[in-house]
């Protein structure tokens, strides 16, 4: 059976995610100043010690992007009901992102700050 | 003749499995019941009723406090000040304690194991030896323990574990909240089981440290998970942070660095002739 993160599980989990689900110090990732990214994964690499979403998107040149986001260990997200196929190549996000510093394509990712472009939840199965 | 030649090893066999029998009717009787998965209760921070870094209100001697607030402004430009967690650095005692990712006990009479799901394990021996003469120092130290019948029940309740001899670079917390770097941490730790609820776990540690001015204890608290599930987390399967001298990089998607902080420079490449 599959269910929906509900916006108090998303919530919760973001209050515990991020920063607090790292083993180590998040200071590279501006966490004040988040951006909005849209894109299409290349790649979701369910890998320790953090699962990463490897991330293209479009410039407004008409260029291509790739971003790197590191998210949570694989272990926490399974056990919020994610696993390696959760994502796959193709398909279309929407993140809200905590991007490096230095303006450098690459930041965290979260899974409460993620869904479909489209506007639809990740889909978990417990 | 067969039949003969199978005596002995039936015997030593049914022998055997006497023994782990008797050991583990010994363990069941008196140690209490740790096992499963245990998960912190708070966040990351070292005192769990504080906020990280200087909401910790750490008890610092005025030249780790100064050591502190620079570790505190370099991680505000995107540094990893203190911290080397990052790349992938061990984190030692007492901050393993802090249990980021779940632990578990494997309880015995003459040692304790404490397994971590992302660190190298603690051996707390409570087989009543002294500390040795003079130990190589690692970052989890050499732990002794005692286990305590506090309420004469014939079952023990406490484990009391004093741990020594700990290797550094260590900081209580990913801040870079830091320890001495002349390692002669003691830390004192007292763990049991919630009276009132036998699915929570105490760990009160007093960490004796000369980067504090005095003893500085916090108390830890773990929710058991008695269906669990355990995966691997080994930090050099993919990390993509990267330590050079004393600069943090981060690796791109296709592979290169790329940087932390604004404005840092690259890594010096003078040894490479092709440039």
């Amino acid at each position: 059976m599959r269910r929906q993160l509900s916006a108090l599980a998303g919530w919760a989990f973001v209050a515990t995610s991020g920063a607090a689900l790292a083993h180590h110090s998040f200071a590279m990732f501006d966490q004040e100043n988040p951006i909005e990214l849209q894109g299409v994964v290349k790649e979701f690499k369910f890998t320790s010690p953090h699962t990463f979403i490897i991330i293209e998107t479009k410039q407004q040149d008409g260029s291509t992007q790739l971003w790197s986001l590191e998210g949570g260990a694989p272990s926490a997200l399974v056990r919020d009901g994610w696993s390696s196929k959760t994502l796959k190549p193709g398909d279309e996000l929407q993140l809200t992102i905590e991007p490096l510093r230095s303006g450098a394509p690459g930041g965290s990712w979260s899974v409460g700050k993620t869904k479909f472009k489209d506007g639809r939840p990740i889909m978990v199965t417990p | 003749m067969f039949y003969r030649n199978s005596i002995g090893p039936a015997v030593l066999a049914a022998v055997f499995v006497a023994a782990i029998a008797d050991v583990r009717a010994q363990v069941e009787m008196k140690y209490p019941d740790w096992s499963g998965q245990w998960l912190r209760t708070g966040g990351i921070q070292w005192d769990p009723t504080k906020p990280l870094g200087r909401g910790q209100q750490a008890p610092l001697t005025p030249e780790y406090q100064a050591i502190f607030e620079a570790s505190l402004a370099d991680q505000a430009v995107g540094g990893a000040g203190n911290d080397a967690r990052y790349s992938c650095f061990p984190v030692g005692m007492p901050r393993l304690m802090s249990v980021i990712f779940p632990m578990e006990f494997i309880l015995s009479p003459k040692i304790t194991y404490v397994l971590f799901e992302n660190n190298m394990p603690r051996r707390i021996y409570t087989d009543g030896r002294s500390w040795p003469s003079d130990p190589e120092p690692t970052f989890a130290g050499y732990s002794i323990g005692k286990w305590i019948d506090e309420d004469g029940d014939s079952r023990f309740d406490v484990l009391e574990v004093e741990t020594r001899y700990m290797k550094g670079p260590r900081t209580f917390e990913g801040t870079g909240l830091p320890l001495h770097k002349d390692n002669q941490t003691v830390v004192k730790e007292r763990i049991h089981l919630d009276k009132s609820n036998a699915d929570v776990l105490h760990d009160q540690i007093t960490t004796i440290d000369n980067a504090l001015i005095l003893p500085w204890t916090v108390t830890k608290k773990f929710r058991r998970e008695r269906k669990p599930s355990w995966l691997e987390n080994d930090c050099s399967e993919d990390n993509h942070h990267v330590a050079i001298g004393k600069e943090n990089y981060f690796l791109s998607a296709d592979g290169y660095l790329m940087p932390t902080k604004k404005g840092q420079m690259p890594p010096d490449l003078r040894y490479f002739s092709n440039r």
